[in-house]
């Protein structure tokens, strides 16, 4: 393989990468007019936006490791634009750094105005104070960091390298890391999205937490992953190496997700019905309020059932821009399942009687987009920095032949 | 013109060799025709002009009559033929029964699955007049067959016989019936 720039990132992306950039900087000026007026929905915006659009990012890192350990066409083809999306880590760091920021000066999260001798407070001592929040979120980050840098800075090695044989065991490397990493990879989304999300409501728990934010990452990451790779798919230089049964793959993948986010919502939810536990069943009854209850059908019907039906069909799964645009609808619910875990949780200058109240503010909107727009911005600039597949993989070959199959 | 013949079975050295005559038997206007190999040759299907397999959606239906069958039974059971308070929750307790109705959805695409696949294969088949041809036994190791059969509306002994022979194949055997 002497001449790898033939397989670099067509010019356009540059386009949408200004473009990105463009949106977000309105957005984000937008968005600093909201904070000064109204702070605490400016931040809890920012929490949504940041919760969506940093999934996508360590969402990435998972699907990164999964194909190192399952192998397949799929991961071949899809690995340099994970890589792109987890190398985006430092922007996802400093998009933290309001909600930081926030939680120091006790706002964002009800637990932080409450009094130390609440229950709620007291039960949980130092585990859940601003400043040991802060602290174990710089820790989430600094693992994922390692992650992310091993397994980019190898990645990067075998590209170099001249021959098979050290390809192949630079590959080798990067799958036995990523084992072992898995695990600490789903318990650190655990724990990240139990300080970020489900603290919120510092009255409600549930185990299945991480596991809904683990899926729902991989989900979102998967869709947005899908919908770059169709963008590419008629550009050179992927027009001559994806094929059909890539996405027909991919396809595949995103019904298996799909199904998954709805078995675990479905378990959370079935057990609480059951249990019928005051603490437990309050987080439901608030989302059944009217408002919320209506987001809720919009997400089972729209997050799971169309999706589900859609993706059972062989034809569209083999139609990458069908595929990308269902990927993009879903991306859009996953928005909607973070506004509808966030948005009913209680506010801090609310008073009790209006807890819980169908919220729904501008900044909702101009939060997630001035995010998403820095976030996309930094991820084409990334996926321009290195060539599109990895040409040195000893799977390539192979993976591109797959694709042109029954 | 021989009676009784099942088919002609035609021999071939390579899968190459074997897609490039299934296209002609095809252009030719044969229908009631298959093809062996030892692996399978994901271009023969389109070689023999043989349609998609109606599978997935007997499946979707054998899934769809397992949510029903399992919502319904449910249904039957906790609201009309024997309602019990359980822990003071409505009789038409619909999320409980989710878990049941998927599961019996899953078993009965599963089935379907299956025994569509076997149905529609024509399996168990314990005669087969193509194992009449000693040869044929071949085609699970190095050989590639094509197999017109009598049955064909094009079919002509002779006429069948020599497009075959045009095909350059290793031999054609008569199979009997």
């Amino acid at each position: 393989m002497k001449d790898r720039g033939r397989y670099n990132a067509p010019q356009e992306i540059d386009g949408l990468s200004t473009l990105a950039l463009g949106i977000g900087g309105v957005a984000l000026i937008v968005w600093f007019v909201g904070l000064y007026f109204d702070p605490e929905q400016a931040l809890r915006s920012w929490l949504l936006g940041f919760v969506f659009w940093a999934g996508i990012g360590i969402g990435s890192i998972g699907l990164l490791m999964l194909q190192f350990m399952t192998g397949g066409a799929w991961g071949v083809m899809l690995r340099r634009i994970f890589e792109a999306a987890s190398r985006t880590l430092p922007v996802i760091v400093f998009m933290f750094v309001p909600l930081a920021v926030g939680v120091l000066y006790h706002s964002v999260y009800e637990w932080t105005h409450l009094p130390p001798t609440d229950h709620a407070i007291e039960a949980r001592g130092i585990y859940l104070l601003p400043w040991t929040w802060v602290v174990r979120s710089l820790i989430y980050f600094i693992l994922f960091g390692v992650m992310v840098y091993l397994l980019n800075e190898w990645s990067a090695r075998q590209d170099r390298t001249e021959n098979y044989e050290d390809a192949a065991s630079l590959l080798a490397r990067m799958s036995r890391f990523s084992g072992p990493s898995m695990v600490i990879f789903a318990l650190t989304v655990t724990f990240a999205a139990v300080d970020w999300t489900l603290t919120l409501d510092p009255r409600f728990f549930s185990t299945i937490w991480g596991l809904l934010f683990v899926i729902g990452w991989v989900l979102s990451c998967m869709c947005f992953s899908v919908t770059i790779l169709a963008y590419l798919s008629d550009k050179v230089p992927m027009d001559h190496i994806l094929d059909k049964r890539h996405f027909h793959d991919i396809g595949k993948l995103m019904l298996a997700m799909v199904m998954v986010w709805a078995y675990f919502n479905l378990s959370q939810w079935l057990i609480i019905w059951s249990g019928n536990i005051p603490e437990e069943t309050t987080w439901y009854l608030t989302r059944m309020t009217p408002g919320w209850f209506t987001i809720g059908v919009i997400l089972i019907l729209f997050h799971f059932a169309v999706p589900f039906l859609i993706l059972l069909q062989q034809d569209f799964k083999r139609k990458p821009k069908l595929l990308a645009s269902l990927a993009v609808f879903i991306l859009f619910m996953r928005l909607v399942d973070m506004f509808f875990l966030i948005g009913p949780t209680p506010r801090i200058n609310v008073p009790a009687g209006g807890q819980g109240a169908f919220i729904f503010s501008w900044l909702d909107i101009v939060a997630p987009i001035a995010i998403g727009g820095i976030w996309l911005w930094f991820f084409f600039g990334q996926l321009r920095s290195r060539p599109l597949v990895p040409v040195m993989d000893p799977f390539f070959q192979r993976a591109v032949e797959h694709g042109k199959g029954h | 013109m021989k009676e009784n013949l099942y088919g002609l079975l035609a021999e071939f050295d390579s899968p190459t060799e074997l897609v490039d005559a299934a296209n002609a038997v095809r252009e030719a206007g044969y229908t009631k025709t298959d093809a062996f190999s030892p692996f399978p040759i994901h271009e023969i299907d389109e070689a023999l002009g043989i349609k998609r397999s109606i599978l997935p959606v007997l499946i979707f239906f054998g899934g769809l009559t397992g949510t029903l069958l399992g919502v319904s039974l449910q249904v039957f059971v906790h609201y009309i033929d024997y309602p019990l308070n359980v822990g003071g929750r409505p009789f038409l307790s619909w999320l409980s029964f989710v878990p049941p109705a998927y599961e019996l959805t899953i078993l009965l695409a599963g089935f379907t699955a299956v025994f569509g696949m076997l149905f529609l294969n024509g399996l168990p088949r314990p005669y087969h007049p193509v194992f009449n041809v000693p040869r044929f036994a071949l085609a699970t190791r190095e050989k590639f067959f094509l197999l017109i059969e009598s049955a064909d509306p094009k079919y002509g002994y002779d006429d069948t016989r020599a497009l075959l022979q045009r095909l350059d194949p290793q031999e054609v055997f008569d199979v009997p019936e």
